[in-house]
């Protein structure tokens, strides 16, 4: 199956192409030869312990870099580029009086100085070298992404196993999309498979069946986000149709009847915020034996990130769902599981 | 509450929040929150009767043994002492005036109690007011007996020159220099448990004739019988009548209130309360009521007798008080609610007295009134069972139901805790003030027996002050002990023996310009040369002090209710007793500043050499003036707390020589003499005298807390946090002692079912961890607005919204007001 290419998706601000090597997904040819689980290496943008809201227990998160679809409201714009970049927080800058050593290092001449005498970035000059993030004191200069082995990602997730054992929780993957980086995914899946850790994955589903299967194999619990259960307004918001997203889950639940699967959809004003396009995935959840349903509350978190990256922010102006919204719409959707409950 | 927040900040945060309570018009309720808004907001006062009647007895007893003087001084407060029953009140027992009140110690500070006693209502922090005739007796008849006699006095005296320079300044030995620091000076006693329960059972009566009996037996021809177990006997006959005459003076000031009162209600209860006063604490208690007011008899008849270092504990109270409550319940004499008034009766009494601080460094110590006089919950029997009780969830839901920090609460936490326990402790800690506090069975119990203690006496330790355990007939150690500045160790290695703050006096050792070090062995060398002087001197100040205090101390009523002190005739501040574990300790202060900064100076300055010396020492003595960025750059270096094996390695490394010390030189002293991260509120004036440090600490603010992170240092979640204090350990050593650590929570972390669920597994993993003590702040609105305005404090603050999480001070103003605004929602 063809991978989700680049192409289709809306424009946005260009992204350099990578310098990361993207050989170890499992839908390109597999051309190079296959590396043991624990050696693979792919690129994630943070491992977070303490997770408690993500899946049963205490569990660690890592979050993996490279997505396949572009979200308006994402929370994650750092994700979503399969490609190390630099990051800027002025807030942590200390300003050019008292420190200028990345002035003096970047090769590009995209670091000037602003008005209120911290520096300014602009991203249009800078090419990712990072040599400026390097140089940062204080971590105002910082980079989203790095390359772990699957080895050293599992040994940081492995530090909290007491933590594991006491909660039931375990590790998280999410991202970005996690399978978008399929064979590195894959291996951390059955790696900690094998080393008896709890294993759950975030995934938006927009991925090779192929992918999503071997998956399913390794994981105790998914969950599954589906934004819209019409195609057109699907691909209006995050760039794709969702013919795939919605076949996949429902091959996901008849592959794997004993995996716990949680199906999700972020609240977002404008987009899915009414009866109609709840009620519509509700009844599609209905189909799928034993999966359950939440929604999650749109909100504006994730804003700062996209100046960090050079970025505006595709929702500015969107305000939070009005009180008591949410509520409404959940028991609009408990209204339909128990409606189709009855009627099977 | 933690042990590092002042109480009264707690308070007053309750109050910003208007965290109104629905618990107010409750039954079991109602009586404690009139007492409590008549008195809370009252200014303490200070009380002189205690001194007077204390001073006015030991000026006709001199020459006599120091017990039996204790006895007849304690004996005439009794008999002197203004007694007060409070509207309302259901139990009566007061060391001073109605309100808020401190009483005097002037064994402990009568020689310069009249120079203080001005300043008193001019401190920024816990000021009181004082009555002008009181005043009076202060200046002309309690402090000039004192002068030439109080033990610190003797104790400057006795300490080498070089043990004084570390902990007072030469030319005034009643300021501490906050380097090696004694605390000995400043109360009577270590934090202590009295064994409760001897008196509910057999009352005064009972220990008075066995003083009798014993006093029958001595041998009439033995000295040692004659000059010391006589007097000690005797005192212990004095004293058991005194605390007899005082509670008969309530009972017949009830007696007396009851003729005159108009509401048949209150004319009722004064009644019960002539009777119950005329009974206990002589008699046996024979019901719920009688041993409530027969240990708040106790509990405050200790705190005339001495000031114990964070004021007395008030040990298993869901152990000791559990066969009166069952008996009563099941009779269908008492209900839950009545229970919980009676519990809350006392809580609001603890919150009058205010443990009055005059010395300077008393004060510093203490910041904002503090107090622990915990009350312990859960845990196991003596015989190793689980130990969880009705009278367990009872405490716990008065603290949840009660909103006053009074007592301070502590829950033990063993493997086999029932679920339902570790629940209500959890839901109990989600309130937000962060009771109770934790401590750890499976770290105790083991580390005990393999200091001597038997099992059932073991399995059956109070919680004490502030994350201490005592075995209340097998501890015998009374002596405070010092407390060491860590960082100013690691200053005096940067400077080659001398400080910032104190200029060209060579205070420490020389120990090289670390400018001309080549590697970093040299500096570690240095530092724990360093390092191992000042605990040096503090085992000198120790082996002075114990010597000393016998000579100043005596806690007769205490020493009544000890089995050991019985058993041998002695005073429990008597430096050996035969059959006795000598549990103290010497305390590490600014163990995660120093760690930070070993760890930079080990990277930085000889590992990537990206810092040369020269320059750090040049950007530490200007506090980083024009040097931000290295600032910055030593800040976002590893740092302990995280678990990372970089600087917990050195964190180990600090821990280990410090116990290699002790597990030498302890046994010269008769007592485990061990480490400890406690450190009250005293990490704020020790962090006065160090100046700027190589983990980008600013100068003269506060160090590191505890086993606790730098403030905003642990940036990886508390699971990080538990990992590291357990990486530092050296769990094959027994000459450790109490570690305190702090965790910080979002509500929105432990919010419903599901975060206490979590909340409890991590409760359990701590456990797991042979960690010593926890609490949890759960922080709130006001928190986030204090992050707002000083986001250096709190880098770390993680808020969480689902599937997504950042730190809260990455966050822009609009979103932090965002996020504050729901934060509002999710407050407990």
């Amino acid at each position: 199956m063809a991978p989700a290419a680049p192409q289709a998706f809306r424009p946005r601000p260009a992204v350099a192409a990578g310098a990361f090597d993207t050989r170890n997904r499992l839908h390109k040819e597999k051309t190079l030869p296959t590396l043991p689980d624990t050696k693979q290496k792919g690129l994630v943008f943070n491992i977070q312990k303490y997770s408690v809201h993500d899946g049963p227990g205490i569990r660690t998160i890592i979050f993996l870099k490279g997505c396949s679809l572009r979200c308006d409201w994402c929370s994650n714009p750092e994700s979503q580029a399969l490609h190390r970049q630099l990051a800027y927080n002025p807030q942590k800058c200390l300003g050019v009086d008292a420190c200028k050593r990345c002035l003096d290092v970047c090769p590009h001449k995209a670091i000037s100085v602003g008005e209120d005498r911290k520096v300014v970035v602009d991203f249009t000059r800078c090419d990712n070298c990072l040599q400026c993030a390097e140089a940062c004191p204080a971590d105002a200069l910082n980079v989203y992404g790095y390359e772990v082995s699957v080895e050293q990602a599992l040994a940081r997730v492995e530090e909290d196993d007491i933590f594991y054992s006491r909660s039931g929780g375990g590790l998280t993957l999410s991202g970005g999309e996690p399978l978008y980086q399929s064979e590195f995914a894959l291996a951390l899946l059955r790696e900690a498979r094998k080393r008896r850790i709890n294993t759950c994955i975030e995934t938006c589903g927009n991925v090779p069946w192929e992918v999503l299967k071997e998956a399913g194999r390794y994981l105790d619990s998914v969950f599954y986000d589906v934004k819209s259960a019409d195609s057109a307004r699907h691909a209006r918001v995050t760039g794709t149709g969702n013919e795939r997203i919605l076949e996949n889950l429902r091959k996901l639940r008849e592959a794997y009847p004993g995996l716990a699967i949680t199906v999700r959809t972020p609240v977002i004003p404008g987009v899915n915020d009414d009866e109609a396009s709840i009620g519509a995935i509700a009844d599609f959840v209905c189909t799928l034996p034993g999966a359950t349903y939440e929604l999650l509350a749109y909100h504006r978190m994730g804003t700062p990130k996209y100046g960090y990256i050079g970025r505006t922010y595709p929702l500015e102006g969107v305000g939070n769902l009005p009180e008591g919204r949410i509520e409404e719409l959940r028991a609009v959707a408990k209204a339909r599981a128990e409606c189709c409950q009855a009627a099977n | 509450m933690s042990c590092c927040l002042s109480p009264q900040e707690q308070m007053l945060q309750n109050q910003i929040e208007g965290r109104e309570n629905k618990h107010r018009s409750e039954a079991g309720h109602v009586r404690a929150f009139k007492i409590l808004d008549r008195v809370q907001t009252l200014t303490p006062k200070v009380d002189v009767e205690r001194g007077k009647y204390f001073t006015e007895s030991m000026r006709q007893t001199e020459g006599q043994a120091l017990v039996l003087r204790w006895a007849k001084a304690m004996k005439n407060v009794a008999e002197k002492i203004s007694v007060y029953i409070d509207d309302d009140q259901l139990l009566v027992g007061r060391a001073g005036s109605q309100g808020r009140y401190g009483i005097l110690y002037p064994e402990l500070d009568g020689d310069f109690l009249d120079l203080a006693i001005q300043e008193l209502d001019k401190r920024e922090v816990s000021p009181f007011v004082i009555d002008p005739s009181d005043a009076k007796v202060i200046m002309e008849e309690i402090a000039p007996y004192w002068k030439g006699k109080t033990f610190h006095e003797d104790l400057a005296v006795a300490l080498p020159e070089d043990t004084l320079k570390l902990t007072y300044y030469p030319d005034n030995v009643l300021l501490s220099r906050f380097i090696v620091n004694e605390t000995a000076s400043f109360r009577s006693s270590l934090q202590w448990v009295l064994d409760f329960e001897k008196v509910l059972k057999r009352g005064f009566k009972g220990l008075k004739e066995e003083a009798q009996e014993k006093l029958a037996a001595l041998d009439p021809y033995s000295p040692v019988g004659n000059c010391e177990k006589r007097p000690f006997l005797e005192a212990v006959v004095t004293v058991c009548d005194a605390v007899t005459i005082w509670a008969n003076r309530h009972a017949a000031l009830a007696a007396e209130m009851a003729a005159k009162e108009t509401d048949p209600v209150r004319k009722q209860e004064l009644a019960r309360i002539a009777e119950t006063c005329a009974w206990v604490p002589e008699n046996p208690a024979r019901n719920f009521y009688e041993a409530m007011q027969s240990q708040w008899f106790v509990q405050m008849f200790s705190r005339i007798e001495q000031k114990t270092g964070t004021i007395i504990s008030n040990g298993r109270m869901d152990q000791y008080m559990y066969p009166f409550y069952k008996a009563d319940i099941e009779a269908g004499v008492l209900t839950e609610d009545e229970a919980i008034e009676l519990f809350e009766c006392m809580w609001v009494g603890m919150a009058q007295f205010i443990d009055l601080y005059i010395s300077p460094t008393g004060g510093a110590f203490n910041e904002g009134y503090a107090h622990w006089e915990a009350v312990t919950v859960g845990g196991q029997t003596r015989d190793g069972r689980d130990a969880t009780n009705d009278l367990t969830y009872l405490l716990l839901r008065s603290k949840r139901e009660f909103p006053l920090h009074y007592p301070d609460l502590a829950a033990r936490i063993h493997a086999r805790a029932p679920k339902r326990y570790l629940w209500e402790v959890a839901e109990t800690i989600k309130e937000g003030s962060g009771f109770p506090k934790l401590i750890n069975d499976e770290e105790i119990i083991p580390l005990h027996l393999s200091k001597g203690a038997t099992f059932e006496e073991i399995n059956d330790y109070a919680v004490s002050g502030c994350a201490e355990i005592r075995m209340p007939n097998r501890d015998t150690y009374t002596s405070c002990c010092a407390y060491i500045n860590y960082a100013a160790a690691l200053e005096m290695a940067l400077y080659n023996g001398r400080m910032l703050k104190y200029g060209d006096e060579l205070i420490g050792l020389e120990t090289g310009d670390p400018m001309k070090f080549t590697d970093w062995e040299q500096f570690w060398n240095a530092y724990l040369a360093q390092q191992l002087n000042f605990i040096k001197h503090a085992f000198i100040q120790q082996h002075n002090i114990i010597r000393l205090r016998a000579e100043h101390f005596a806690m007769p009523m205490g020493s009544a209710m000890h089995d050991l002190c019985m058993k041998n005739c002695v005073d429990i501040h008597t430096p050996q007793i035969e059959g006795g574990i000598n549990l103290g300790y010497f305390e590490c202060i600014g163990y995660g500043t120093v760690i930070d900064s070993l760890a930079a100076i080990k990277k930085l300055v000889f590992e990537e050499k990206k810092v040369g010396m020269g320059e750090l020492i040049e950007a530490l003595r200007t506090n980083f003036e024009g040097k931000e960025d290295l600032r910055a750059l030593l800040r976002n270096s590893p740092c302990y707390g995280n678990n990372d094996s970089y600087p917990d390695t050195i964190a180990h490394a600090i821990d280990k020589a410090s116990l290699e010390f002790t597990k030498k030189y302890s046994q010269e002293l008769g007592v485990h003499l061990d480490l400890r991260y406690v450190p009250f509120t005293s990490h704020v004036p020790f962090g006065r005298v160090v100046s700027a440090t190589p983990n980008g600490r600013l100068a003269w603010t506060a160090l590191s807390d505890g086993s606790s992170a730098s403030h905003g240092a642990d940036i990886n979640g508390p699971t990080a946090i538990l990992l590291s204090n357990y990486a530092s350990k050296n769990y094959d050593y027994r000459e450790r002692a109490a570690r305190l650590l702090n965790v910080k929570f979002t509500p929105h972390c432990v919010e419903g079912d599901e975060g206490t669920a979590k909340l409890v597994s991590f409760i359990k993993t701590w456990c797991d961890l042979k960690l010593w003590h926890i609490q949890f702040n759960i922080i709130n609105k006001e928190t986030l607005l204090a992050a707002q305005r000083e986001p250096d404090k709190y880098r770390n603050l993680i808020v969480r919204i689902a599937g997504y999480s950042a730190y809260f001070c990455d966050l822009s103003k609009d979103l932090q007001d965002d996020l504050i605004a729901r934060t509002g929602h999710d407050t407990m």
